[in-house]
């Protein structure tokens, strides 16, 4: 019977992917055995009916079947590698451990480069928002994001492009008052009320097409309105805000989003202050507002900006040629102003492309590293299995078992370093929100693409660290695997030059931390020139108490705790104002810029900055108040004046102004003091005296707790200002606040280093371990031969020291170089101590030393019987 | 030890009878004609591997022929723990049944 009858194929072969059992063949040979029969009893026709019956209705059960024991077998599989976990858990924790921190990091700085790079994008009109900027050039050049207060309503009268423009004042804190409470509200602004045809802002309550158009009405955040109101209704009500003035409050917005480069609380009518001072808005020299333009679809930028030049021509041409400056405005699209612009006079802090893109690297870096400890361990791990390899094979394992095995555990090992990383983040968020000093504004769960790319990053590193032992392992000769001649020995150059990696990088970080915490206290603890502590400042001051502040002073003086009064417009760490002035010697076209300063004669005592020459101002000198100044020392030294006391300032009259020429006459010269942190250097100071300029008010209080003072200052503050809430800081809480960002450095570089130093550990634990398992035999016949413990573990951990040693000697120059470049953000600063460097390399030997001794110690410890026991 | 169901009791009794002739199509179709209707090959190999993995029976690769293609005949066979089961099914059976004659029964469905 040469051929057997053929049953119908379809049917066959759908059996076939059914039935795929052990007994597989069996079931489909019942089937064929079967069919033959019926064909010869009863023809061909009846015997393929039947196949079709019985096989369709046999499908089913037989898949059903297969999946099941499947999935038994795989339970099985399971419990297998959760065995050889628990069987070695300190490796298996290892290594899932690093892996897992490693995939936190990766993934939270990703969620936090996808932040950055969202940055206003949720504005419907993104593409088609642009913000002036200027780039002016008077005495000094210089470029700032703001535009003359008058440009953007000018500009939208005169280019049809131009579809809607809006200047906001930077929002700063100001206190709000609701009948009997305050708030100390942060990110108080003012708009134009085609701000919101602009910006996607959505109102919550209220109409946004008039909300803002008249003087004195605010609109608030939805969050701000909770705070204040709580659930009653804000629309209508009434808000004092720190002006003294009342606002109605005539919408409430929506939050805005965490990736807005704009952030506020509450928004005045940009009308209020063309209510209150008509001349500054309309003045084309008052450069202090951010404006923003939405442009028409299609219109395109650059020949918008191209027509500018003739714009300032016509409107700011003669002054500017007066003073020899010149001006040019240019468009910032907004989807650039988070990350490419890097202004001083942001609007806020703003992010920085650069630190996207190091971020970036930093993340791939920590991935590579963290992924190949993974592999590197888990090979190491396997080479310990080789016996266990072999003898299956002489039991006669089949190889694609033994790949799909150690393929299926350390993939295992992956998904549950991902379940981990997955947890570890939630912490991880905060933590990486106090490094970025803000929170952030998703988890891993809300960005889409996240879950699946970790899943498949998660399976393949798994693969890939179950590949090596999988394929090298089940494709050796039993018995040479049983022999233990199984050596890896291709990947040892790979793993030294890995550790070295490593190690350069947390050396780099552990010395930039270092020098980070030293200069920030450098920062905080050098002289200033003037006292910060005990400083309390009244930010504003109205301009009837300017003008009587001869009672407040008294009034102010008499409440115990407060020793000495003083005011300015400015204190230091608040800004500067600068200002061209022509000095004794200089022409009318070599302006100075010096930074202004306008004081009331309290101010110096207050503060304990010491004249240095001359004397102070005093009241009862009215000449004082319109022809004196007082210089600082720089301001001396650049302009060559060994005694500046009696030099001058020539003050000449604007062109087209009537009038003649002034004279300001130095009449002392203060001790140098900072009026900006330590990044900036002193500049020349011209100090003037205006009662009716001293906006802020310095009180020093005695040292000690200031509750009881404050206290009193209130009922005073109140008896003296009835309209407008107290308002005050502490000066050195707002000087050192200028180091926030140095702090965050500080707290980066730590996080960060502690961080690689621990995974760099790991690094070197997989290849300490990798050493000491392949040395065993030789360890055992040494120490038959007499060698000590400690000499063994001086030779196991030789290479190591040596390795992290020459990280030691990279990492230094690299952070020599890098830190010299931050510490140029300082213009004054530390030097860079050998010590540092010393310390970095004593803590990394230390720590690699420690790491290895854990392995080596063991290894030195075994009885040389039990390693040579096997040959 | 649980109780046998009423398939597993049929299919043990059926390799037993079947001796060396216990393979699947000898198996499903002695089941059929006890069942009195057609025992499909899915019912039968899901039933047999429950039977395995209970340790009723024990499988042993057997012969071919060449209407099989190559495919050998899978022959099953009764382990001792199959054989206690059976015995205390039949036990269990003779009790329930103890009096009551298949006449008796048949004469009260029909009425």
């Amino acid at each position: 019977m040469g051929s057997a009858p053929r049953p119908p194929r379809i049917v066959g072969w759908l059996l076939k992917l059914a039935a795929r059992g052990e007994d597989g063949f069996g079931v489909l040979g019942d089937f064929d055995e079967e069919y033959a029969e019926l064909a010869g009893a009863r023809g061909r026709a009846q015997a393929s009916a039947w196949y079709w019956r019985q096989g369709l209705r046999s499908l089913p059960r037989l898949a059903g079947d297969f999946i099941y024991w499947r999935t038994v077998m795989f339970k099985n599989y399971l419990k297998v590698a959760f065995r050889n976990i628990r069987k070695q858990k300190g490796y298996a924790f290892i290594n899932i451990a690093g892996w897992a921190v490693g995939m936190t990091v990766c993934a939270l700085i990703l969620l936090w480069v996808q932040e950055e790079a969202s940055f206003d994008r949720f504005h419907q009109n993104a593409d088609r928002i642009y913000r002036l900027t200027i780039d002016a050039r008077i005495g000094t050049s210089q470029s700032v994001p703001v535009a003359p207060t008058p440009a953007a309503p000018a500009l939208v009268r005169e280019y049809p492009e131009i579809l809607k423009a809006a200047r906001m004042d930077r929002p700063r804190r100001m206190v709000v008052q609701f009948e009997d409470r305050e708030f100390q509200e942060e990110g108080v602004g003012a708009v134009d009320n085609s701000f919101f045809e602009i910006f996607s802002f959505p109102f919550l309550a209220g109409d946004p097409r008039t909300a803002l158009s008249l003087p004195y009405t605010a609109v608030i955040t939805e969050s701000t309105a909770k705070k204040i109101f709580g659930t009653v209704s804000p629309l209508g009500k009434f808000l004092r805000l720190g002006d003294g003035q009342d606002y109605a409050v005539t919408g409430v917005l929506k939050d805005v989003p965490r990736n807005s480069h704009l952030t506020f609380n509450v928004l005045r009518s940009f009308e209020t202050l063309v209510a209150e001072n008509r001349p500054a808005t309309e003045n084309w020299f008052s450069i202090s507002m951010y404006a923003y333009l939405l442009l028409d679809e299609g219109a395109d930028p650059g020949a918008l900006e191209a027509k500018f030049p003739a714009f300032i021509e016509k409107n700011m041409g003669p002054t500017l040629k007066s003073v020899g400056g010149t001006m040019s405005l240019r468009l910032q699209p907004l989807k650039r102003i988070h990350l490419y612009s890097n202004f001083a006079l942001d609007i806020a802090p703003q992010g920085d492309i650069a630190t996207v893109l190091l971020f970036s690297g930093i993340a791939l870096l920590v991935l590579m590293i963290a992924s190949i400890n993974f592999v590197n361990i888990s090979t190491a791990r396997s080479s310990t299995r080789a016996k266990e390899v072999g003898l299956r094979k002489t039991l006669g394992a089949f190889r694609r078992r033994l790949v799909g095995q150690f393929l299926g555990e350390s993939v295992l090992y992956s998904l549950l370093a991902m379940a981990l990383a997955l947890i570890l983040h939630f912490p991880g968020l905060r933590l990486f929100g106090r490094v970025l000093g803000r929170p952030m504004a998703a988890n891993i769960f809300q960005v889409p693409w996240m879950p699946p790319a970790l899943l498949g990053l998660a399976f393949i590193v798994g693969l890939a660290a179950g590949g090596y032992p999988a394929i090298f392992l089940s494709s050796f000769h039993p018995v040479r695997v049983l022999k233990g001649q199984l050596r890896a020995g291709g990947g040892v150059w790979f793993r030294r030059v890995l550790v070295v990696v490593q190690f350069s990088v947390s050396v780099l970080l552990v010395i930039s931390t270092l020098v980070v915490s030293r200069q920030i206290n450098y920062a905080k603890r050098k002289p200033l020139g003037f006292e910060k502590e005990h400083i309390l400042v009244i930010p504003r001051m109205s301009p009837v108490l300017r003008r009587s502040f001869a009672s407040v002073r008294s009034e102010l003086k008499s409440i115990p705790g407060i020793l000495e009064i003083g005011a300015s417009s400015l204190v230091p760490g608040v800004g500067i104002a600068r200002s061209a002035f022509f000095p004794e010697g200089y022409g009318p076209n070599e302006p100075q810029l010096m930074d202004v300063l306008v004081v009331e004669p309290g101010f110096f005592p207050t503060l304990g900055i010491e004249i240095a020459a001359g004397r102070n101002f005093a009241e009862e000198r009215e000449t004082d108040r319109t022809q004196s100044v007082l210089i600082n020392e720089t301001a001396a030294r650049r302009f060559g004046w060994a005694d500046p006391i009696g030099k001058r300032f020539v003050l000449r009259p604007g062109p087209g102004q009537q009038g003649e020429t002034t004279f300001l006459t130095v009449v002392g010269m203060v001790r140098d003091y900072h009026l900006t942190s330590l990044h900036q250097k002193i500049e020349p100071q011209l100090i003037q005296y205006d009662p009716d300029a001293v906006r802020m008010l310095s009180l020093r209080l005695a040292p000690g707790d200031p509750t009881r003072t404050l206290e009193l200052l209130k009922q005073a503050w109140k008896k003296l200002d009835p309209q407008s809430p107290l308002d005050y800081f502490f000066l050195d809480d707002r000087f050192d606040a200028q180091y926030r960002a140095d702090e965050r450095m500080k707290t980066l570089t730590l996080d960060f280093g502690l961080l690689a130093v621990l995974i760099g550990c790991l690094g070197l634990f997989g290849m300490a371990s990798f050493t000491v398992e392949r040395r065993t035999k030789e360890i055992g016949i040494r120490k038959v031969l007499g060698s000590s413990v400690p000499a063994i573990v001086r030779l196991l951990s030789k290479e190591t020291v040596l390795l992290v040693v020459v990280a030691n000697v990279i990492a230094w120059p690299a952070a020599y170089v890098l830190m010299n470049i931050w510490l140029r953000r300082f213009a004054y600063r530390i030097s860079i101590s050998p010590w540092t460097f010393a310390l970095a390399a004593f803590l990394s030997v230390l720590l690699a030393f420690l790491t290895v001794s854990f392995q080596s110690v063991r290894a030195a410890l075994a009885r040389p019987a039990d390693s040579l026991r096997y040959e | 030890m649980r109780e046998l169901t009423g398939i597993e009791e049929i299919l043990l009794v059926t390799i037993w009878r079947l001796k060396d002739q216990a393979y699947g199509v000898r198996i499903r179709q002695e089941a059929s004609r006890v069942l009195g209707k057609e025992f499909t090959y899915g019912n039968l190999y899901s039933a047999l591997h429950q039977l395995v993995a209970k340790k009723y029976i024990v499988s042993t690769p057997g012969d071919t022929i060449p209407a099989r293609r190559g495919r050998p005949r899978i022959i099953y066979a009764i382990s001792p723990g199959g054989f206690e089961a059976l015995v205390k099914a039949r036990k269990m059976n003779d009790k329930l049944w103890l009096g009551i004659s298949r006449f008796a029964l048949e004469k009260e469905r029909g009425g």
